[in-house]
């Protein structure tokens, strides 16, 4: 995308990008990319409360503007002018270093999102290792936000959601090995590109293994980000707020809105290897900027979709007890992870990389002969 | 080089943004430090010593695991980005019979913990009829 | 002029962090401090084109070891509880060693690195036959480990496999009193 939207631009005004102008424009792609997803996570405050008051059967916020859609703004100022209350005993340089380690690391992994065929801000060629190493500095910063508090509640939380973090790394990180060797590259492009615009295509439906992948992918990501039911280190009736009780005002909000971005980025990473990312059945548009648009819809229209699923498993199951928590995912999720890596792999093997309706159609157009 | 230029620019814009609110925080918040605002937070009660503990070893214990896998899987992860090539070429068994190797040796360390008890949470204390019985210490 | 600003940014991340770690009085802070120095030289391995190993040290190091190390000092700091001014109950490190230590650190990195360099120069003369067809290290890497160097591939696996059983054992509490009756 970078030698694309710079020659775009090059042409259409007649200029010649040296290093300070490419410099600028990748700021200023940048940062309407993060607005756009700081955005996307103060309205998923919004649409969580409001999803969760039509599961209750209550009204959700609709003060703040029409249907209450404003909410996350009037949050956002409320949380401007609250007091900083540090704690005296609490270790004040990790105290403030905690929210910018976990904010910068959601930022980060923005850059290798597959927006659209044409958007990915940096197709790195390593791009879905690089989103694994950047999702662990958030773990990092939840732990470093823990440990600062100087108080029992939040280092038990940090501690916690440290060990949770990492050991669902596990099974996620198994998942995303198979899906790469269906496809055959690391870069999301390749991921993207290499499936289909219908269901047929997708990954999801590849082959058995991937489609129990998807699940495990799904899971391992909810308790990455701390979601319900595996949100025990911000346990509300057990730990007060767990890693962030004694983060108040804009460092609370720097937390809880990392938390959000991160959900949905997990969940646009698994629209992206599992259910087709960005293609758009009939190939609707073309190759230009309509059919990037198009692809745009697509894509957000599945991570939302996917988004909504989270919120409602949130507000539908209990929460994990901790033990229960780690016995899930080393002696339930890695070993399935682990058999479906080798299922993967000897099916790559015996059927030559086809999905299953590959197979079925040269069955049958070979029986129907 | 400049593919990866997207990465530190975010980066910084995110330092930008934190700073920036916390400044314009700063500039318009009440501050009103008393003592019992700036003490731990414990239900009312009065936090006693430090909130340093002596903590469970299973959380380095899992750490340790962590460490494994995640080295087995930064190895893994060149081997799965070609075995589509190899396929191509032929030589698929070759390349399917190194991972599974591979993947069968670490098994081999994810069933040592697991019978040794190192995956609980919780540790089950044996009894010495146990311990006799199966042979484990 | 991108590959002068990366460098400059991580090289000044490595060694200000480096630096850092030594001379910091907070093990926790060193922590950290050491966090960053390992994300500097993941943008010194950017900066030689090798992204793959950028992104290893990345997942590995940042996300792996420092975790590791911050839960091992949670695990054994502060039993010395009778220090007034401390934060947390952890003793702030005295400053290592003296100008003897010094001296003697410094003269054996230079003899390491002397020699280093002399054996790699030796080994690395050998062809290498690059694998033209792929443009990003990472499949390159991926057919070297399968033609090339499918032994060391395949023994990292029992390398691992030891590491993992000796941290398991060593991390073990010991249950002898109870399997005594």
């Amino acid at each position: 995308m970078n030698e694309t939207i710079v020659s775009y631009l090059g042409e259409t005004l007649g200029l010649n990008f040296n290093w300070l102008g490419t410099l600028v424009i990748f700021l200023i792609a940048s940062l309407i990319l993060a607005s756009f997803l700081a955005l996307i996570g103060g309205l998923g405050t919004y649409a969580e409360r409001k999803i969760s008051a039509d599961i209750q059967m209550r009204y959700g916020p609709n003060r703040v503007g029409p249907y209450g859609i404003l909410q996350f703004l009037a949050d956002g100022v409320k949380m401007l002018l609250k007091e900083d209350c540090i704690p005296r005993e609490s270790d004040k340089f990790i105290f403030k270093l905690a929210p910018i380690l976990c904010f910068a690391g959601v930022l980060a992994s923005l850059a290798v999102l597959p927006l659209s065929s044409g958007f990915i801000l940096s197709d790195l060629n390593v791009g879905i290792f690089y989103l694994l190493g950047v999702t662990s500095v958030v773990g990092v910063g939840i732990f470093l936000g823990g440990y600062s508090s100087n108080s029992k509640w939040a280092m038990l939380g940090g501690m916690r959601g440290a060990s949770q973090i990492i050991s669902y790394e596990v099974p996620v990180t198994l998942t995303i090995l198979s899906v790469v060797m269906i496809a055959g590259g690391l870069s999301l492009n390749t991921l993207v590109g290499g499936q289909g615009a219908y269901p047929n295509g997708w990954y999801l439906f590849h082959n058995p293994f991937s489609f129990i992948g998807f699940f495990i992918y799904f899971i391992g990501s909810l308790a990455e980000t701390n979601r319900a039911p595996f949100d025990l280190p911000e346990a509300e009736s057990e730990l007060v707020s767990g890693y962030h009780t004694e983060f108040s005002g804009m460092r609370f909000a720097f937390f809880a809105l990392s938390e959000y971005i991160e959900v949905f980025v997990l969940c646009a990473i698994a629209a992206a290897l599992f259910l087709g990312g960005y293609n758009v059945p009939f190939r609707l548009g073309g190759d230009g900027l309509l059919g990037q648009l198009f692809q745009l819809v697509v894509f957000f229209a599945k991570s939302f979709l996917l988004y909504y699923v989270v919120i409602w498993v949130r507000w539908t199951l209990p929460r994990m007890r901790v033990d229960h928590l780690m016995v899930l995912c080393w002696k339930y999720l890695t070993p399935i992870a682990l058999f479906n890596l080798v299922g993967t792999a000897i099916w790559m093997y015996c059927f030559n990389g086809r999905s299953m309706y590959m197979i079925l159609k040269h069955f049958l157009m070979a029986s129907g002969q | 080089m400049d593919v990866y230029l997207p990465t530190f620019l975010l980066i910084f814009i995110a330092l930008v943004i934190v700073f920036g609110a916390l400044i314009v925080s700063y500039l318009i918040r009440p501050s009103n430090p008393s003592l019992v605002k700036q003490t731990a937070y414990e239900c009312g009660e009065l936090p006693v010593g430090p909130a340093w503990a002596n903590f469970n070893v299973r959380f380095y214990v899992i750490a340790l695991v962590f460490i494994i896998f995640d080295v087995e899987s930064a190895l893994m992860f060149p081997v799965v980005a070609v075995y589509r090539h190899f396929l191509q070429l032929g030589s698929g068994g070759a390349v399917l019979l190194s991972l599974l190797v591979f993947i069968g040796v670490l098994i081999q360390g994810v069933i040592y913990c697991w019978r040794k008890g190192d995956l609980d949470w919780i540790k089950s204390y044996r009894t010495s009829s146990d311990v006799r019985a199966k042979g484990l210490k | 002029m991108f590959l002068v600003i990366i460098f400059s940014l991580s090289a000044f991340l490595a060694v200000a962090g480096a630096l850092s770690v030594t001379f910091s009085k907070n093990l926790i802070h060193a922590c950290v401090y050491l966090l960053f120095s390992l994300v500097g030289v993941a943008g010194l391995y950017l900066t030689l084109g090798a992204e793959f190993v950028a992104a290893t040290q990345l997942v590995v190091y940042v996300g792996g070891v420092v975790v590791l190390l911050l839960f091992a000092i949670m695990l054994t700091g502060g039993t010395n509880l009778h220090h007034v001014t401390s934060r947390f109950g952890l003793e702030s490190t005295p400053l290592m060693g003296n100008l003897r230590t010094y001296l003697m650190g410094v003269v054996t990195a230079v003899l390491l690195v002397v020699v280093l360099c002399n054996v790699l120069q030796g080994s690395m003369t050998g062809a290498l036959v690059s694998e033209n067809k792929f443009s990003s290290t990472v499949e390159q890497i991926g057919v070297k480990l399968l033609t090339d160097h499918i032994l060391a591939f395949e023994i990292s696996s029992v390398l691992l496999l030891g590491a993992l059983v000796g941290a398991a054992i060593i991390a073990r509490p010991h249950r002898s009193s109870e399997s005594e009756n």
